[in-house]
């Protein structure tokens, strides 16, 4: 098969664009793979991206770009096919609609994947008859809001398969989303194995990493250590990332007197070689689900204390066999949790060889394995029934229109607020 | 254009390092192919002057395919300050800056060495501003590394241990302004074995405070006959302190203000006390 990964930004950094190379490079040992960034601001991609994958941009936005895409006066126009109520909108425009219709209008391969929710909407809307559309959604449904929810109404329904990181989020999209005929499936995300050898456990350290904001609750996990210290003073805790929280935490430990046992470590290289220094992983995220980076501590052996929120950890940790599971938000149950795990090192080891052995199944090879049987299923049964494939899709359009109607009036009016021309 | 050459780092509890180089395949290399660390020229560039050299050659030699291996052995002395990394191939054509790659520098976490060590070497890479892969060097002997520090209103607290030296009687810490002509502040040291514990009140910074931000180093006095030893914290993987072993300040009473009086780390990773004045007063 080809497989063709509409995405964001390749050049960048991130979660997403760390997955996707991971699933592209695996997934480039028995298929033909190309990844079509829409976006470019750099010369090379900042994360290495396996020599069998091919990788183009749409738009070329480097100073030095002699397409002078930067300059030109439809990128300075607002985008009319990206919803508005995605989150990167300011970063589309007229010109990134042209361009990336030109690209699914002509592309040649056989599954076209859109990896966030408005390159969905154009891979759903866009893409010419013939190939497989899907999504791919880096986050879940409930952290996205009933804006941008209706956006995907109106487009998702023309898609022919929607693939999740989570059953949670699987079940979410179809509650929420009128998907008939669509293929909703939960695969979890591709995490590559660590470049060193795995934790071994034998350290005093727990280790948290991620963006520091409101939502991840580390004042939670700085008052909960304030519990563990007080048991085990020669525990100690290190928090990767940065973010707008960072002073209010500061002070928080400073209050508590815990700035010789909890540390800002401040953003982090590869996180990899950070988890296997410590001994626990732990996050404390109240309503945001867990991102990659828990799947990441799980690969190099570290049993994961998480807060059980309704999308993420619960699928990713097994209470009492990879970790532990605790109620969000409760500074007094995630210090018990981590105590309880501190205090047994033959439980930590247990948990941490369970952890370790568990997670293979995020292993890029593995993840690429889902994807492709899924891919070829779907392409069979096409095949088997080509007529299927349009009426599938002329249905989409038909029940996506409805909703389409009704999200481009708020459109119109949301764009007017924001003085925003779309007509 | 050239690829870029990528070192992943490990290190061991000695304080050796082994650099493991990504190259292209099939890259061949001849037998004066060298990973080459050069001190970063600066303010404190000492190195030459004591005898060792600002340039230091490890052999690089294959190590699997597509893979180069070089060795910094924990005897090879690096002068203290800033490196930075090269490789060159030996094809003639002149060394270039290596990236940093995957680090494994969990040995170095909570490294204790034998207390008896008599020259303390430290090299912690890490990634510079622009992205290129650094040692950062520390060549010590005695050394005091400091611990835990207690920020309290009857003064500061700093416990640590004392490597290549035996503290006697009349061992103490001393505050030394950094502002010239003031006499050093003296405090008595607790000892147990190589471990040390003092308490340096803030009333004697405080009534010394003139104007502005006013910094104070530490050091410890081992015995008479030994020279004065400078309290750092260098046994960890972490490159910059000042951030990470980040301290409160606490409100001191002096003559007719409020004085700020609190620990920190410098850039080379000592201890040292700031006296600020009321914000905005300078």
């Amino acid at each position: 098969m080809h497989i063709s990964f509409l995405m964001h930004h390749a050049y960048g950094v991130g979660e997403t664009v760390r997955a996707t190379f991971g699933l592209a490079d695996a997934l480039a040992a028995r298929h033909d793979v190309e990844i079509v960034s829409v976006l470019r601001h750099r010369d090379a991609p900042a994360l290495d991206l396996g020599p069998r994958v091919a990788l183009r941009h749409l738009v070329d936005l480097r100073e030095h770009a002699p397409s002078g895409d930067r300059r030109d006066p439809a990128h300075a126009r607002p985008a009319r096919v990206f919803p508005a109520a995605e989150p990167r909108f300011g970063q589309y425009s007229e010109l990134t609609d042209r361009r990336i219709a030109e690209h699914l209008r002509r592309t040649e391969a056989d599954v076209v994947v859109g990896t966030r929710p408005g390159l969905t909407v154009h891979v759903a809307r866009q893409t010419r008859r013939g190939p497989l559309r899907v999504g791919q959604e880096p986050h879940c449904l409930a952290v996205r809001g009933r804006e941008l929810r209706l956006a995907l109404r109106g487009a998702y329904p023309r898609l022919d398969a929607l693939v999740t990181a989570t059953e949670a989020d699987a079940r979410a999209h179809l509650r929420r989303l009128r998907l008939p005929g669509v293929r909703v499936a939960a695969v979890p995300r591709a995490v590559p194995a660590p470049r060193l050898a795995p934790a071994d456990g034998t350290g005093r350290w727990v280790v948290a990493a991620g963006r520091l904001t409101r939502a991840k609750r580390y004042d939670v996990l700085v008052r909960a250590f304030a519990g563990v210290v007080a048991a085990r003073p020669d525990w100690r805790l290190r928090i990767y990332g940065g973010g707008p929280e960072k002073p209010a935490l500061r002070a928080l430990i400073d209050e508590l007197g815990l700035y010789n046992h909890v540390f800002l470590m401040g953003p982090a290289g590869p996180l990899e070689s950070e988890w296997a220094k410590g001994s626990l992983a732990v996050d404390p995220a109240g309503r945001e689900p867990a991102g990659a980076a828990l799947a990441e501590a799980m690969r190099c052996g570290l049993p994961v204390v998480a807060t059980d929120c309704p999308y993420g950890p619960g699928e990713l940790v097994e209470d009492g066999v990879t970790g532990r599971l605790v109620p969000a938000g409760q500074p007094v149950a995630l210090a018990a949790a981590l105590l309880e795990l501190i205090d047994d090192d033959a439980a930590r080891a247990r948990l941490g060889a369970a952890a370790l052995a568990g997670s293979a199944r995020f292993d890029p090879v593995a993840v690429a394995g889902r994807h492709a049987a899924l891919f070829e299923e779907l392409v069979a049964r096409r095949r088997g029934n080509g007529l299927r494939g349009s009426l599938h899709h002329a249905r989409g359009a038909l029940i996506g229109g409805a909703y389409a109607v009704k999200y481009a009036t708020r459109h119109t009016a949301r764009a007017a607020v924001r003085g925003v021309r779309t007509v | 254009m050239p690829v870029d050459l990528k070192a992943d780092c490990i290190a061991d509890s000695a304080g050796g390092l082994t650099f493991d180089l990504n190259v292209p395949q099939g890259t061949g290399t001849t037998w004066s192919a060298a990973l080459v660390l050069r001190l970063r020229a600066g303010a404190d560039d000492t190195g030459a002057a004591e005898g060792t050299d600002d340039e230091v050659r490890l052999p690089l030699g294959p190590n699997g395919p597509g893979r180069l291996r070089a060795v910094l052995p924990s005897t090879v002395a690096l002068a203290e300050g800033r490196w930075h990394a090269f490789a060159d191939l030996g094809d003639g054509v002149d060394p270039r800056r290596l990236l940093p790659g995957v680090n494994d520098l969990r040995s170095l976490v909570d490294r204790r060495p034998l207390a008896g060590i008599g020259r303390l070497g430290v090299r912690i890479p890490y990634a510079t501003k622009l992205g290129n892969l650094a040692l950062r060097s520390w060549l010590r002997g005695p050394h005091a590394e400091a611990g835990d520090i207690l920020v309290a209103p009857e003064g500061l607290t700093v416990t640590g241990r004392l490597y290549g030296a035996s503290p006697t009687a009349g061992a103490h810490a001393e505050a030394r302004a950094r502002r010239a002509g003031l006499d050093p502040v003296a405090v008595p040291l607790t000892v147990d074995g190589p471990d040390f514990r003092f308490t340096l009140p803030f009333e004697e910074l405080a009534a010394r405070w003139r104007h502005g931000s006013e910094p104070w180093d530490l050091w410890l006095c081992p015995a008479a006959e030994v020279p004065p030893v400078r309290i750092a914290r260098l046994l960890d993987d972490v490159p910059e302190k000042k951030q990470v072993f980040s301290y409160p300040a606490l409100s001191v009473p002096a003559a007719d203000r409020e004085l700020r009086i609190g620990p920190y780390y410098t850039l080379d990773n000592d201890l040292a006390v700031r006296v600020s004045g009321p914000a905005g007063e300078e």
